[in-house]
């Protein structure tokens, strides 16, 4: 097919990348049978398709996804949950009774899938193993940069994990839970967590990463 | 005061500038750390900073729609900004700015991507020497891309004036005082459409024509420092 940029390069908003209508993915749009970005952010080639991955933007929920939120408010058939700052998602319990049974006040933070996504807003599964947090330490970072913190089939938040020894639950809408032994190895994790989500798109991040990892690590304080 | 010499024999403009020159401009993005997205742009003495918040929660929230994000806009110029203290508060003027510069951002903003939530644009003047409109709907332009707010096209803006009987590209204040008219014109130039256009003052339909073209000219311009300006900001990051 033909294409209008090199591999990699930075697109912005209007920017032409391809002739052929169908080849249209995340972050571009399709007039007139040409693909056109949307997005400020790096166009790659994946399963026949352009797509945009932007550097920065909104979570857009689909469901299926594993995301963190915070309860705001209970109601008598469910919860309402914040899962960023522009979205909040229900947790809808068919049985009014059960609802008791979750436990949750407002303020809690809770690990849920999403059951669906769309004009009605967003739902949450109550019976796909909601999970209450009942420690650790909440980061927040761009939901663009999820995907970059998770690495290649996981390399990058399980080399995390390793060497500082916390324990890490991500939500795919950007919030992260950081529980470790100690605040030394909690600082570590969540310094490296901020790195990745400042340098996502550099090169030749996990051994920086990890380097910074180790001189907290075994550093005095 | 009187009315200076706008245009010199040799065709020279005030501030040195040839008919068809743009002023010294300077767009960056990202520079506001609080928002979501933001830029400051500079044309010549007009210097403007604009600030992109959300997709956000709608307050109040009767005003949310369901199938569409509302985009909400304020130009406000700052009281230091021209030479008589302007007075805090929003003016006639101001209010209705902030409505041409957001009817220009709807069309090309995708806002039904975002139901139920409020896309919060602020376009402040630091310092206006004519062109401020234009000025700031580039930047606010600029400050969406820079949110990640997907759209399909940017916007590029500029006035052309009538100044002495010559059409002239990007007037600046004192040209717009005393000019015959002024015609402020933002384009998408990938969509090739028109998304603001003003005038003040009278132009025939051939001096109408050729300002356009005037225009069309400077906009091009004016995209590719926008296209500059956003891959700039995010090779620097490349390189750290």
């Amino acid at each position: 097919m033909p294409l209008y940029f090199s591999e990699r390069e930075v697109v912005i908003p209007g920017q032409l990348l391809s002739d052929n209508g169908k080849h249209g993915g995340e972050g571009t749009y399709v007039i007139g049978g040409k693909v056109y970005a949307a997005q400020v952010g790096i166009a790659v080639r994946k399963n026949n398709k352009v797509s945009v991955i932007a550097f920065k933007g909104v979570y857009k929920p689909q469901p299926g996804d594993r995301v963190i939120g915070i309860v705001t408010d209970v109601k008598p058939n469910g919860y309402e949950v914040m899962l960023s700052r522009h979205l909040s998602g229900n947790m809808r319990i068919p049985d009014r009774r059960e609802v008791k049974s979750f436990n949750l006040k407002v303020g809690d933070v809770i690990y849920a899938k999403i059951k669906e996504s769309g004009l009605r807003g967003v739902m949450l599964d109550p019976s796909d193993r909601v999970k209450k947090i009942e420690e650790g330490i909440l980061v927040s970072i761009h939901p663009a940069k999820v995907s970059r913190l998770i690495g290649r089939r996981g390399s990058m938040i399980n080399m995390i994990k390793r060497l500082t020894g916390c324990e890490i639950i991500m939500g795919r809408n950007g919030m992260i839970i950081v529980k470790g032994p100690n605040p030394k190895s909690e600082f570590a994790a969540i310094s490296a967590i901020k790195m990745v989500e400042s340098e996502a798109h550099t090169q030749g991040l996990t051994e920086r990463v990890e380097n910074m990892i180790k001189n907290i690590m075994e550093g005095e304080r | 005061m009187e009315k200076p010499k706008l245009i010199s024999e040799d065709g020279v403009r005030v501030d040195g500038r040839r008919l068809d020159e743009l002023r010294p401009i300077k767009m960056e993005v990202g520079v506001l750390d609080k928002s979501d997205g933001s830029a400051y742009v500079e044309f010549g003495k007009t210097k403007v900073f604009a600030a992109v918040f959300g997709p956000r929660e709608v307050h109040p929230k009767h005003l949310a729609l369901p199938e569409r994000a509302i985009l909400n806009c304020r130009y406000h110029m700052t009281s230091f900004s021209v030479e008589d203290r302007k007075p805090l508060g929003m003016t006639r003027r101001e209010v209705e700015l902030s409505k041409v510069i957001r009817e220009a951002l709807e069309s090309i903003v995708f806002l039904e991507e975002f139901p139920r939530t409020s896309i919060d644009i602020y376009v402040e003047v630091i310092q206006a020497d004519g062109g401020t409109r234009t000025t700031g709907l580039t930047a606010a332009s600029l400050a969406l891309a820079d949110a990640g707010i997907p759209m399909a096209d940017m916007i590029a803006a500029v006035a052309v004036g009538k100044v002495e009987g010559h059409l002239v590209l990007d007037v600046c204040d004192i040209e717009d005082k005393y000019g015959e008219a002024d015609l402020p014109v933002a384009m998408a130039p990938r969509l090739n459409s028109i998304v603001l256009l003003q005038l003040n003052g009278r132009l025939s339909r051939e001096e109408f024509q050729k300002a356009m073209a005037l225009a069309r000219e400077g906009i091009s311009k004016i995209y590719q420092m926008q296209r500059e300006a956003l891959k700039r900001k995010y090779s620097s990051v490349e390189e750290g």
